[in-house]
């Protein structure tokens, strides 16, 4: 057979051919037939990115329906920094960019890009938001130019307004960006309650107060858009949306009359205090303090005021590392702490409730068993020596007058008697200390209440912080009075006044109120989703052998030879009994903790307001100085009737 | 009467003579050249449009222009008896060998790193592309004179009129139009009955120059990039795999109907790259789907049938080994975009002819097949 012959050759080429096409034929069967509905997968997400919306947080009001948080729009021009890196002319695109939004009416310098770029705080793996609040003729600019301006993105946000600036930061709290690790945590399926909603890496999440208990009703379900986008990663329509859905508004216990005057007086009288001496000669530093307002009926938070304190309007659009690190340091405190539920005193003489309900309640005592006070209490052989605050002589007094006119040793002798027991610390337990209150805020702190074995405990746990793990009856002298084995958040010190002011019940300190709808009217009872019900935690038992003389005792600590009588020169005490009682904790080589634990009026008590002031002195000239204050305020709104909130559920 | 009674027997004869050659078009092969040219301009026009809504006209226009020259030169290679072209043959390889040469000179222009163009105003023309046809006729020459008796000599001789334009076109570098030359020179030596034994010494030859250009530095790496990428479909390191993902995704998302005249999403916003050239298959394929891009397969391979028909009914041998040559242009040309656009063939830029936009190549096409249409009508003169 002839090979070279062209005819066979020819049907050789034909038979290369064919196969050719026959293998054309079978692959595009494969790729549009068979394989078709696995690369269509691949190929909606290669054209198509979903953009979500953030949708405006929930409104927060106060008790009486104004709006304290509130919300509007900000437009932000951020940059990518790790898309920057990639850009060819870096500086000359920094130059655009601070050239077109000062033209457009957002002036910024080259160099303020360059420290916002730089800041270490903000996430590295999110854009950084270099300029807010720009005008619409920024972002028409910087879309029409898209392809100019790589590695910058704008936004439109929602964003945390404060019609009353800086008032109850501490209970509000402020938002921001999600941290990575957070977002990890609430991938979709970690959240028992099902409710989770979207995050994305820049959604805006609450991050302490009320704005992080209540992240799941505050956060609204955000918009999610389908946008085709082409090669160039540049929209060209939309596939579908979903627009944002609002979060539940919230309404507080919180009153912002009260709240404020409670954050001005502290702040005021800190500011008075500071750099003086007390009595013993001692500096007060006055740096810090705070105060509570409950309401004893139910345990809602009225006010709950720290300082320093901070604007949660910095947080709004992402506060600088600097500025983070100032507040952790104004005039010596941090002013990111509350103080209030966080910062643990010892109590000092506002413990003696608990001390004399321990011993009238077990047979100690009766309102009339008295001793002679002369300044000194005697303990052990050989004798230590426990004196009253400035060696003030008392005579002869029962336990209302030592409540009174607080007298340390009458507290020193009952101390020693119920050395070996743990009736004071069992009364301490029922009052609420030693434990979380449970108040609806992030970071609480449990506060203690040594027994002796817990004592133990500690010492053989720390051994350097706790040299001496013996319990000795001056252990028990000082519980007595409230130091060097006791410490409690002044929320607790508050919610133990409530109890006595109420008859007994503890309650859960609760600062949020009731759940609202979206965009709700806090008047309307129709959009009211839940409200929060008190929650009892409970009870001390105060039958009025008990009762009435440590009340009679508190009574007349405003008045007359009362520890805080000074305080409350000309405060119209019939028409709004005050009962309180004062407290002076010595903290080693500073200024006093002053404390001041009250309740009005005497007949139905309303209001527990209570003052702890750090460095501060004796507990009238601070603490008692600013209770008054706020005394007056309440005084007016009970005898006006301008405290009944709106629904008119509260009286 | 009498003069007047022979002219009109001649022109009786004339109209009667069943040799003539416009009685012998071949209406199959006219028809395929005419429905992938539409198909081509429809195709060109989709990928180019863009997303609107001011749709660009500028490539539709200009591959109009081409298709228009591209028919004069169809009549023209058609028209001329192809006999005629044979004493021309040496003139057209040299003119584009010359071409060839000027274009890896100053007076070429780059492009996508490859100097292989000159700027004529609006337009470019690439001399490689005419040189497939150029080759086509010298390599028909060549083998019609030797008249199946090759020699080693003779067969030196081929070699090296098919290799100038070759290394010529590796200097642009430009690997897909030099494969062609190669499938074209295999497809005429083949037919043009060189000795078996040649072919078997130059097939092994062939598969260790390969083997070894790919793994010598004469490639760059990102064309040995591109043209290993569909051995190593998931080597994520591999840039040119994106380019081929998309093409494949592009025409999987056509499924068996299509998604209709210009709404391939793929193809409307770009995803593919190139696609009014070198993926210009993938329009064809979102947009028409299967049933659209399995015709066109079919329309290729009709025509491809018609073109090798042809070759075995042509006159002369010369005709034969023209029709060879551009049988293999087309069927290789369209295995190789084809396949490189479903990812079983290397990445090569070359054009799917007809259908792809581009001047020299539609012009070159169009003429190839006036060459086609020339020896099937003079197969009875």
């Amino acid at each position: 057979m002839d090979t070279t012959s062209p005819r066979l050759r020819m049907s050789l080429l034909g038979v290369v051919v064919v196969a050719c096409f026959v293998a054309l034929f079978a692959r595009l069967w494969y790729l549009q037939v068979m394989e078709a509905p696995a690369l269509a997968v691949q190929a909606t997400a290669n054209r198509t990115r979903t953009i979500a919306t953030e949708a405006p947080r929930g409104r927060i009001f106060d008790s009486k329906g104004r709006v304290i948080v509130d919300n509007r729009t900000s437009l932000i021009v951020s940059i990518d920094r790790n898309a920057l890196k990639k850009v060819k002319n870096r500086d000359d695109l920094i130059a655009r960019l601070a050239d077109v939004l000062t033209a457009n009416g957002a002036p910024i310098k080259i160099s303020t890009i360059e420290k916002r770029l730089a800041d270490k705080k903000a996430d590295q793996l999110q854009a950084v938001p270099i300029a807010s609040d720009v005008t619409e003729e920024v972002i028409h600019h910087l879309s029409e130019y898209a392809e100019d301006f790589p590695s910058v993105s704008y936004e439109r946000k929602t964003v945390r307004v404060y019609p009353y600036g800086m008032a109850a930061s501490n209970v509000l709290g402020y938002t921001g960006r999600i941290t990575a690790e957070t977002l990890k945590s609430l991938e979709p399926g970690s959240d028992p309650d099902g409710v989770v909603k979207t995050y994305q890496p820049d959604s805006i999440i609450g991050l302490a107060g009320v704005e992080s208990t209540y992240e799941k009703e505050l956060r609204g379900t955000p918009g999610i858009e389908l946008v085709q986008v082409d090669s160039k990663n540049r929209p060209v329509g939309t596939e579908s949306y979903q627009p944002p859905k609002s979060g539940n508004d919230i309404q507080l216990h919180l009153d912002i009359d009260v709240q404020i005057r409670a954050e001005q007086a502290l702040a005021d009288r800190l500011a008075v205090l500071r750099g003086t001496a007390q009595k013993d000669g001692t500096k007060r530093g006055a740096p810090a303090g705070s105060v509570v307002v409950l309401d004893p009926r139910d345990g809602g938070v009225v006010a709950l005021a720290s300082q320093p304190a901070y604007d949660p309007q910095e947080f709004a659009n992402g506060i600088s590392q600097e500025r983070y690190l100032q507040l952790q340091n104004i005039n010596g405190a941090s002013a990111l702490i509350d103080r209030s539920i966080s910062g643990q005193y010892a109590p000092g003489s506002t413990f003696k409730l608990v001390t004399a309900t321990a011993a009238l309640s077990n047979g100690l005592i009766d309102g009339n068993s008295s001793i002679y006070d002369d300044g000194v209490y005697k303990v052990g052989n050989p004798a230590q020596e426990f004196k009253n605050a400035g060696d003030q002589k008392n005579g002869n007094i029962n336990v209302v007058r030592a409540l009174t006119v607080s007298s340390d040793v009458y507290f020193y002798w009952l101390g020693d008697r119920m050395d070996g027991t743990t009736l004071i610390q069992d009364s301490a337990s029922a009052f609420g200390f030693d434990k979380k209150t449970g108040i609806d805020l992030p970071n609480e702190s449990a506060g203690y209440v040594l027994t002796k074995a817990e004592k133990k405990a500690l010492h053989n746990k720390y051994p350097d912080a706790y040299p001496n793990g013996d319990w000795y009856t001056g252990d028990n002298v000082q519980l007595a009075v409230g130091q060097n084995v006791v410490v409690a958040t002044p929320l607790q010190i508050a919610r133990a006044y409530a109890a006595f002011a109420n008859g007994g019940t503890v309650y859960q300190p609760h600062v949020v109120w009731k759940i609202l709808k979206p965009n709700s009217t806090p008047t309307n009872p129709n959009d009211v989703i839940r409200v929060i019900d008190p929650v009892v935690t409970g009870t001390v038992t105060l039958p009025p052998d008990v009762r009435g003389p440590i009340e009679s005792g508190l009574e007349g600590v405003t008045s007359g030879m009362g520890t805080a009588a000074s305080a409350f020169t000309g405060f119209d005490l019939t028409a709004f009994p005050v009962v309180g009682k004062t407290g002076t904790a010595q903290v080693d080589g500073k200024a006093d903790t002053s404390l001041f634990a009250s309740y009005g009026p005497a007949n139905s008590p309303k209001w527990v307001v209570t003052a702890v002031m750090e460095e501060s002195g004796f507990g009238a000239e601070a603490s008692g100085e600013v209770s008054r204050h706020i005394y007056e305020l309440l005084a007016n709104q009970a005898l006006t009737g301008a405290g009944s909130a709106t629904t008119g559920t509260r009286d | 009467m009498l003069p007047q009674s022979i002219s009109s027997r001649a022109s009786n004869r004339s109209r009667r003579d069943p040799t003539a050659p416009l009685r012998h078009l071949d209406p199959v092969l006219l028809g395929c050249v005419v429905i992938l040219s539409i198909v081509g301009l429809v195709a060109v026009y989709s990928a180019t449009r863009g997303p609107g809504p001011d749709f660009s006209k500028s490539y539709l226009v200009k591959q109009t222009i081409f298709m228009v020259i591209g028919a004069g030169a169809f009549g023209v290679f058609a028209a001329v008896d192809y006999r005629k072209l044979h004493d021309w043959a040496w003139v057209f390889y040299g003119i584009t060998t010359f071409l060839l040469v000027l274009v890896v000179s100053p007076f070429g222009s780059q492009s996508h790193g490859a100097q292989s163009w000159f700027a004529l105003g609006p337009f470019q023309l690439q001399p490689a592309e005419f040189s497939k046809l150029s080759l086509i006729g010298a390599l028909a020459f060549l083998l019609s004179e030797f008249r199946g008796d090759i020699d080693l000599r003779r067969l030196v001789g081929l070699l090296a009129t098919a290799g100038l334009p070759m290394a010529l076109i590796m200097l642009q570098p430009d690997l897909g139009e030099t494969l062609i030359l190669v499938a074209i020179s295999m497809a005429i030596l083949l037919v043009g009955g060189l000795p078996t034994k040649y072919i078997a010494v130059l097939t092994i030859v062939g598969v260790i120059g390969v083997v070894g250009a790919l793994n010598s530095p004469l490639l760059a790496e990102y064309q040995r990039n591109r043209l290993t990428a569909f051995v190593n479909p998931d080597d994520k390191s591999n840039a040119a795999l994106y380019n081929i993902e998309q093409s494949q995704q592009a025409i999987a998302n056509g499924r068996i109907t299509g998604q209709g005249l210009f709404d391939g999403p793929q193809t409307k916003l770009g995803f593919v790259p190139e696609q009014q050239t070198d993926f210009i298959f993938t329009a064809v394929a979102e947009q028409f789907g299967f049933i659209g891009s399995a015709t066109v397969l079919l329309l290729y391979g009709l025509l491809c049938y018609r073109i090798w028909r042809i070759a075995q009914v042509a006159k002369d041998s010369f005709g034969t080994y023209i029709c060879i040559g551009v049988l293999a242009m087309f069927a290789f040309s369209a295995f190789e975009n084809v396949g490189m656009a479903m990812g079983i063939m290397p990445v090569t830029g070359i054009p799917l002819l007809l259908i792809s936009a581009g001047g020299s190549s539609t012009i070159t096409a169009l003429a190839a097949l006036g060459l086609v249409l020339n020896v099937h009508m003079r197969r009875f003169q």
